[in-house]
């Protein structure tokens, strides 16, 4: 079975323990990681904040300016709620999915975060599925890998650059690489390429 | 706290204690006697054993009290144990691999062999950039820092390359590293000898770690100090 990630980060437990109790009322499954003091939420690299965040507005302001810009970077299947408990204009909280209402009632707020996590769940879904990649995606692997740009995969498919990009970012995301020595090294060992085609 | 409670505690941190040249044989000793014994400053010991201990560590602002100069030399020594010893143990176990495997399917480990190869190149360059380039220009504005001697030459320098900058360079070492292992994990085709690849991975995973101590060292100790520093001899130099 394949856990959902929660970071809960607000400094008081009693908040804390509240969302648990809500969140085990769900069908999700699910890790739950508490954070109460905001050096250690601002230190997370991004990386990790893959899955859901729940954060309070006050907590959030007391965090790193580094920190708080980086939630607008938007990573695969993550989500991020804000407890609203300031009173402010949740528009000024950019990066954010939801926002739950400090007055919001329990089922108001069970609604709001089943609604993050089943699309959490469904793009990990999407992520972990077995199948290798597309024969499309296979033809853009093996010109990424005789060392083509963008722009010129994208003349010799008769596609546009934003669908190369596209594809390059599916391929990466099934196979876990990221580098192009990384894929071409994938596509030589799958005889995807010959040697020899490649500078 | 005594250092063989430490070694018990997490293992891991026994290569960063040696780092400092602490040896085994610790007999009761705590920390601090074994600091004030191979005199090394305990505070910045902590901050390290700490940051590489709890990657959320952050240290607070009393420990922070010590000269850039020891990271520096902490860093290089990290940097050495890196290259001369990491890096040629997961040489030596591919080499191992290949040679068991000549003849069936040693294509696909020979493109491993050679990726690994570009990225042990890359990441001595990526090393000795920092070594030549980033460490020497740290030692200049601590000198100016402290000595309170400012001049222009200086502050341009810090406006075209200030350590922000660096930090931001951080390339896709990682990112290589990522990829070596996925590949070995998920599309090594033929059987190979399945300790020896363990082996191998074990070591890849291990590196990773230590270069993220090693990142999270520069990013969230050597990072602040030396902006700080850029600040305030900014400030000075305009009054």
């Amino acid at each position: 079975m394949d856990y959902i990630h929660v970071i809960l980060a607000d400094s008081s437990q009693l908040v804390r323990l509240g969302l648990i109790s809500l969140l085990n009322q769900m069908k999700y499954p699910f890790h739950v990681r508490e954070i109460s003091a905001p050096e250690k939420l601002s230190a997370l690299n991004p990386r990790e904040l893959n899955g859901l965040l729940i954060v309070s507005a006050s907590f959030l302001h007391q965090c790193t300016p580094v920190f708080i810009q980086s939630l607008h970077m938007k990573i695969n299947s993550s989500a991020r709620v804000l407890i609203n408990d300031q009173d402010n204009n949740p528009k000024e909280y950019r990066g954010f999915d939801e926002v739950i209402e400090a007055a919001d009632h329990d089922k108001t707020i069970i609604r709001k975060l089943e609604k993050q996590l089943s699309l959490i769940s469904q793009q990990k879904g999407i992520q972990d599925s077995p199948e290798g990649i597309s024969d499309r995606e296979k033809d853009v692997l093996r010109l990424v890998a005789i060392g083509l740009t963008n722009k010129e995969i994208a003349d010799k498919l008769f596609i546009s650059s934003h669908t190369v990009i596209t594809h390059r970012k599916n391929i990466t995301k099934k196979l876990g690489i990221k580098t192009i020595a990384g894929l071409t090294m994938y596509a030589l060992i799958n005889r995807l390429v010959i040697p020899e085609e490649i500078n | 706290m005594k250092m063989a409670e430490v070694v018990h505690l997490n293992y891991h941190l026994l290569p960063i204690i040696s780092r400092f040249g602490i040896h085994l044989g610790f007999g009761e000793r705590t920390i601090e006697q074994l600091c004030t014994e191979y005199e090394i400053d305990v505070n910045f010991f902590l901050v390290i054993l700490n940051s590489c201990h709890d990657k959320n560590y952050f240290p607070r602002k009393h420990l922070q009290g010590f000269s850039l100069k020891l990271i520096i030399e902490y860093l290089r020594k990290s940097h050495q144990y890196y290259l001369n010893i990491k890096i040629p143990r997961i040489d030596q176990l591919l080499q191992q691999l290949l040679i068991q495997a000549s003849g069936l399917g040693g294509d696909s480990l020979k493109l491993i062999d050679r990726f690994f190869k570009e990225y042990k190149i890359e990441l001595a360059s990526h090393l000795g950039r920092e070594e030549e380039k980033v460490y020497p220009y740290v030692f200049t504005i601590e000198e100016a820092f402290q000595s309170h001697i400012m001049s222009r030459e200086l502050v341009s320098r810090i406006y075209e390359y200030s350590i922000d900058d660096y930090e931001n360079e951080h390339d896709n070492m990682e990112d290589k590293l990522c990829d070596l292992q996925n590949i070995i994990i998920k599309y090594l085709p033929i059987p190979l000898d399945m300790n020896l690849c363990h082996m191998i991975l074990m070591e890849l995973f291990r590196l990773e770690s230590d270069l993220n101590d090693h990142a999270r060292i520069e990013d969230k100790v050597l990072v602040p100090k030396v902006r700080y520093m850029e600040k305030w001899i900014i400030d000075h130099f305009n009054s």
